[in-house]
């Protein structure tokens, strides 16, 4: 099965700003695991709030181009039903399920994870690039 | 004559997310479980009653039949269960609360009622220090009978958790110890895992060749129980576990991780799902599946087996298959109550099961040589030996284990014999991942 897991990272203020990184893994897996990793695509944003509009507006733009079900943690959609995901993100969409959808997401986290302290070094080198 | 338990079931139906029956037949299956009668079953859609969970009238109503015990649906919090003993003289009781009261019913083994016993103080710790503070406004009867509540209590819980833990850390590592050495022995380790009721003890006894208790009610195993199966060529150990169940709590989860570990140290995992079940639940019993497997961090290949064939009809199995092409990986239809399709089931296991490869060891013809070959035959399965200068064995096994018996072979060897030791042969490309094995012992891959 053909899935983009997503994962958002640094949904927390800091300074009064959401300096986030959303992480796209496209990726053939099986229900126990990851086949094969076709793409992973880092997006960052600053933003002043993280309602659902702004998560959508940056899940969308993450997974543009990638095919295959999008996935993403419950706490990141605040619990949405998947039929409402599915309705505002216009594709196929699930909660990871099988320990290959976990895996997948996992990878996702970490992506961003890693996305986030390189963005966030980065600025505090001076890098506007965030900024614009 | 014994008299027998008596309870009315109760389930709040949330407004926005409808009461599935499944949850009902769950319910009352696991108070049957249990030894209750149920003497009745009570609805209410409303959003949750913040003293009683549902609504005073549902539980007057509850209460007119007569029954010992409420058991409800949803978690109650610690003050509704001190709400509902108070005003309606009534013990109640929740999901979590039921299950734990099965497994303490069950529990044989010194390591399941210690599980059992640690499950059920993480339980009741946060509600005793509630009902500590409570106690302070009022008298009850209740917690621990005859209203005898010491202010000590919460302490003296706390302190048992400790002892338990520590206690369970003993029988963990002998646990650790004991499948390291079956390890050592060239066993594959084999887990049946799957939803509570799905059939594991018996596929177990049908496996094996056993007759562990099998019935058709949740929990009957709390336990693990390991045997060895001979399919084919080789041999492997299977082990019949706890199962598992939807939202069980964390605590719960925690306290039965000795258990778990046999799943997790496993080779191969065995999903064993209950086909029968209704195609709504069916996806979201094997996805909890999936989940305890992942929060219990096992990663092992899984065999998918969907069990009780026999109960439905051809299309509704394939209708089913369907249904989880994504959840369940090599999937195999079963029935292990009428013994059908075991043959192609012991196949995927050892098409599944890490492979056999095949090695020439070179040993020293000498009395430490032997010793070896002696350890390897205990470990893998010998081919041919010839013996000449040097003994040179044929033999096939796994080549971790066979590594390691020669390194644990080498270990006793005593370093006084120098001339015996062989020089290496020339290696192949495949037996250069086979450095750890000792230097004097020349290893090719038949």
């Amino acid at each position: 099965m053909d899935v983009v897991a997503v994962d958002i990272s640094g949904r927390h203020a800091v300074a009064g700003r959401y300096i986030m990184v959303s992480a796209s893994v496209a990726a053939r897996i099986s229900p126990e695991g990851i086949e094969r990793t076709r793409r992973i695509r880092l997006v960052p944003r600053v933003a002043d709030s993280v309602d659902m509009e702004v998560v959508i507006d940056l899940m969308e733009e993450s997974v543009r181009g990638l095919t295959g079900v999008v996935l993403a943690e419950r706490g990141d959609l605040y619990n949405l039903e998947r039929w409402r995901v599915e309705s505002i993100l216009g594709r196929g969409f699930k909660y990871p399920e099988s320990r290959g959808e976990r895996r997948a997401m996992e990878l996702a986290h970490h992506a961003s994870f890693a996305g986030r302290r390189l963005a966030l070094r980065l600025m505090e080198e001076g890098s506007e690039s965030l900024e614009r | 004559m014994r008299r027998e338990k008596t309870a009315v079931l109760l389930f709040r139906e949330d407004p926005r997310e409808p009461l599935r029956p499944e949850e009902v037949t769950e319910l009352r299956g696991l108070a049957e479980a249990a030894g209750y009668a149920v003497l009745a079953e009570v609805f209410q859609r409303r959003g949750r009653d913040r003293r009683f969970q549902l609504g005073r009238g549902k539980i007057v109503e509850a209460a007119s039949y007569g029954p010992e015990k409420l058991i409800f649906n949803e978690p109650l919090s610690p003050g509704q269960i001190f709400n509902i003993g108070k005003e309606f003289e009534l013990l109640a009781m929740d999901r979590f609360n039921l299950i734990l009261e099965i497994f303490a019913s069950r529990a044989s083994t010194r390591e399941a009622k210690l599980q059992v016993e640690l499950a059920r103080l993480s339980y009741e710790a946060p509600f005793v220090r509630t009902i500590e503070s409570l106690k302070k406004l009022s008298e009850r009867p209740g917690y621990r009978g005859s209203g005898s509540y010491d202010v000590s209590m919460y302490r003296d819980i706390k302190g048992r958790m400790a002892k338990i833990r520590a206690e369970l850390r003993g029988v963990e590592e002998t646990g650790v110890r004991r499948r390291e050495r079956r390890r050592e022995f060239g066993f594959d380790l084999v887990a049946l895992a799957g939803y509570t009721n799905a059939g594991k003890s018996t596929l177990f006894n049908r496996l094996a060749e056993e007759a562990v208790a099998a019935k058709d009610q949740p929990f009957t195993t709390l336990s693990p129980t390991t045997r060895a199966v001979a399919a084919g060529d080789r041999r492997f150990l299977l082990t019949d576990t706890v199962g598992f169940i939807d939202d069980l709590p964390l605590f719960l989860i925690k306290a039965f991780r000795s258990t778990l570990a046999e799943i997790v140290e496993a080779d191969l995992v065995l999903l064993v799902v209950d086909l029968s079940d209704p195609p709504e639940v069916l996806r979201e019993r094997v996805a909890s599946c999936h989940d305890a497997l992942w929060d219990s961090g096992c990663y092992a290949p899984i065999v998918s087996v969907l069990n009780k064939v026999d109960r439905i009809t051809l299309e509704e199995a394939a209708e089913r298959c369907e249904l989880l092409k994504d959840l369940a990986p090599s999937p195999v239809l079963v029935s292990a109550r009428e013994g059908l399709g075991l043959d192609r089931l012991l196949e995927l296991i050892l098409e599944r099961l890490p492979p056999l490869e095949e090695f020439i060891v070179c040993l020293p013809a000498s009395e430490a040589g032997m010793g070896q070959l002696s350890r390897l035959y205990d470990v893998a399965e010998p081919l041919e030996v010839r013996y000449g200068e040097e003994v040179e064995v044929l033999l096939r096994g796994r080549r971790e284990i066979v590594a390691k018996a020669l390194k644990g072979a080498e270990r006793q060897v005593p370093e006084t014999d120098p001339e015996h030791g062989t020089e290496a042969e020339p290696k192949s490309e495949a037996e250069a991942d086979l450095e750890p094995l000792p230097h004097e012992v020349g290893v090719t891959k038949g």
